[in-house]
């Protein structure tokens, strides 16, 4: 992407950002710290002034525009760095054929691949939930796996088997 | 008597505030507004309303020096925002536009005044005073009505870049001639003892700008500006007492301040006196102006104003097609250089310290009146550009389709 950048004597600087289609958005820089925002349509038309801002109310604009407090992502995108493996809270529904089960005989691990690193239980975390621990609708387990582990994990505490049921 | 110029330059302010506020208002420039002010309050006429005198304020030495500190502080932010980058990478370009500007405005400024019989130093005085246009107006306006991120503000801008060099050479010239006297001896002592000292000062602040901000940089504010507004006046007082011109001495220390990192600090800081003494120089001219010499040059300023007013539409038009601008931008060029202010109005203060009394008298008021008129036609020019200059462009393409 290209900016222009010029001296505007006596007055500051002028920047300009090309959007798309021959359209710029201009940025003037007064020695005064007053910033000017302006949308020129096309080479051949006259810049349209779209805000007076001071200093301070620039510096927050440019950080809405640039993302810092909010970046809108797509969530199946998310990677959390475990090498492959993605880390996932899933909830164990309300009338999941394993509630009442213990992971053991279940074969949760066996089965899907994934491994539970801890149970939320309302206000209790349970740490490294061996084979014994009996599991409950409710429970939110703290599963870490990759893709296809993560969906096959959802898919038996939904119908107490690995098959996609689709 | 020191309670009473309080008291008169309290009345100096405060109708400078009023009058400044009415202009602003309004949407129209405020340099008339503080002459008018000057005017109003001033010895001169009118001198009363309704039997309450109005000669509140006299032409006193006070205001005289706050003015003086006005031109300089102008002339210093000049220096500091000169912009010799822009200079250097347009020269091309922008010699042509400035010679453009200069030959075809200041040839009309020389042909004006000697049909109205002014001799060389008065023609030479008048010439200046209608080629220089005002870069405070034309940059206020500029502004206001959104040009200047259109490709014409560059032109405009560029082509004030030159007329603030040339007015720096050209004041350093004209006030060793006016000071020098009648005599071609004395003038030319004055000359040479004028560019000494302005070449030795521009060697200092070209040299010097390594050291500025070591020497000026200081950690309050407070010491930061007395130390800066010092500097330009002590060196503007002593260009004055060595006969060179305090404008240009000023331009230079302000060069020596441009480029280092403390611009930025002395924009912050400095501006709002710049505006202040600066409003008290443009009253002061008006204090110093009698309405009656000025109805006395009424033809020469109406055959100005209409035969400069064309003269800056013409250069600005042939500067933008120079640029490769379109009819309708190039117009525009031209009617956004039209404004004429405070450097005209410096060159008038110059006249006014002539010994010979056609000059002193005639000229400033000549350009009293001219400032007056042409600020209001240049700011309304580019208030109304957007349409004049799409009107200018239908004529064209009417033209070109017959």
């Amino acid at each position: 992407m290209v900016i222009y950048e010029a001296d505007v004597p006596g007055v500051g600087k002028r920047y300009e950002v090309e959007t798309g289609d021959g359209e710029r958005a201009v940025v003037i820089i007064h020695h005064d710290g007053k910033r000017e925002l302006f949308r020129r349509a096309d080479p051949d038309a006259d810049a349209e002034k779209l805000f007076d801002l001071t200093a301070e109310q620039s510096r927050q604009l440019a950080t809405s525009l640039e993302g810092t407090d909010f970046q809108p992502l797509d969530l199946d995108d998310i990677d959390v760095p475990l090498g492959g493996a993605l880390m996932e809270w899933v909830e164990i529904p309300e009338k999941s054929p394993v509630a009442g089960e213990t992971m053991g005989s279940v074969h949760l691990g066996k089965q899907t691949g994934v491994t539970i690193a801890a149970i939320q239980r309302g206000d209790e975390t349970i740490g490294s939930p061996g084979a014994d621990t009996t599991l409950q609708a409710g429970d939110i387990l703290v599963a870490i796996g990759s893709r296809s582990e993560q969906n096959a994990l959802e898919s038996l505490l939904e119908t107490g088997s690995v098959e996609d049921s689709d | 008597m020191a309670g009473s110029l309080l008291l008169e330059f309290g009345i100096a302010l405060t109708v400078i505030a009023v009058l400044g506020a009415v202009a602003r208002r309004f949407g129209q420039p405020v340099i008339p507004a503080y002459i008018a002010a000057g005017i109003l309050v001033g010895p001169y006429a009118p001198t009363s309303v309704a039997g309450i005198s109005l000669q509140l304020v006299s032409d006193s030495a006070v205001i005289g020096t706050v003015a003086e500190v006005g031109i300089i502080l102008l002339l210093f932010f000049l220096g500091l925002e000169f912009d010799i980058g822009t200079l250097v990478r347009n020269r091309r370009r922008l010699s042509v536009v400035g010679g453009i500007d200069l030959v075809v405005n200041a040839a009309i400024g020389v042909g004006v005044a000697l049909a109205f019989g002014f001799g060389p130093v008065g023609t030479l005085l008048v010439a200046g005073v209608v080629y220089i246009s005002s870069s405070a107006i034309v940059t206020k306006s500029l502004t206001d009505a959104g040009w200047l991120a259109n490709p014409e503000s560059e032109v405009i801008l560029g082509t004030l870049v030159v007329e603030d060099l040339v007015i720096a050479v050209y004041l350093a010239v004209v006030a060793a001639v006016v000071g020098g006297g009648g005599d071609v001896g004395g003038a030319l002592v004055t000359v040479v003892q004028s560019f000494v000292f302005l070449a030795a000062l521009a060697g200092a602040a070209h040299f010097g700008t390594q050291y500025v901000e070591v020497v000026f940089g200081a950690d309050t504010d407070e010491l930061f500006v007395l130390r800066v507004v010092g500097v330009a006046v002590l060196v503007g007082g002593v260009a004055l007492a060595v006969g060179a011109s305090e404008a240009v001495a000023a331009f230079f220390v302000g060069t020596a301040f441009s480029g280092t990192d403390l611009v930025g600090r002395i924009e912050n800081l400095l501006v709002p006196h710049r505006d202040l003494f600066a409003a008290l120089f443009f009253f002061s001219v008006g204090l110093g102006t009698d309405l009656l010499v000025v109805a006395d040059v009424w033809l020469l300023v109406a055959v100005a104003v209409v035969a400069t007013t064309a003269g800056k539409l013409a250069s600005g038009y042939a500067s933008g097609r120079v640029y490769g601008l379109n009819e309708r931008r190039s117009a525009r060029v031209g009617l956004g250089l039209v404004a004429r202010g405070e450097f005209s109005l410096i060159i008038a203060t110059l006249a006014a310290t002539s010994a010979n009394p056609t000059i002193r008298t005639l000229v400033p008021a000549f350009a009293v009146g001219y400032v007056i008129a042409m600020s209001f036609v240049g700011s309304l020019a580019v208030q109304y550009g957007a349409a004049l200059s799409d009107a200018f462009d239908a004529w064209v393409g009417e033209r070109q389709s017959l």
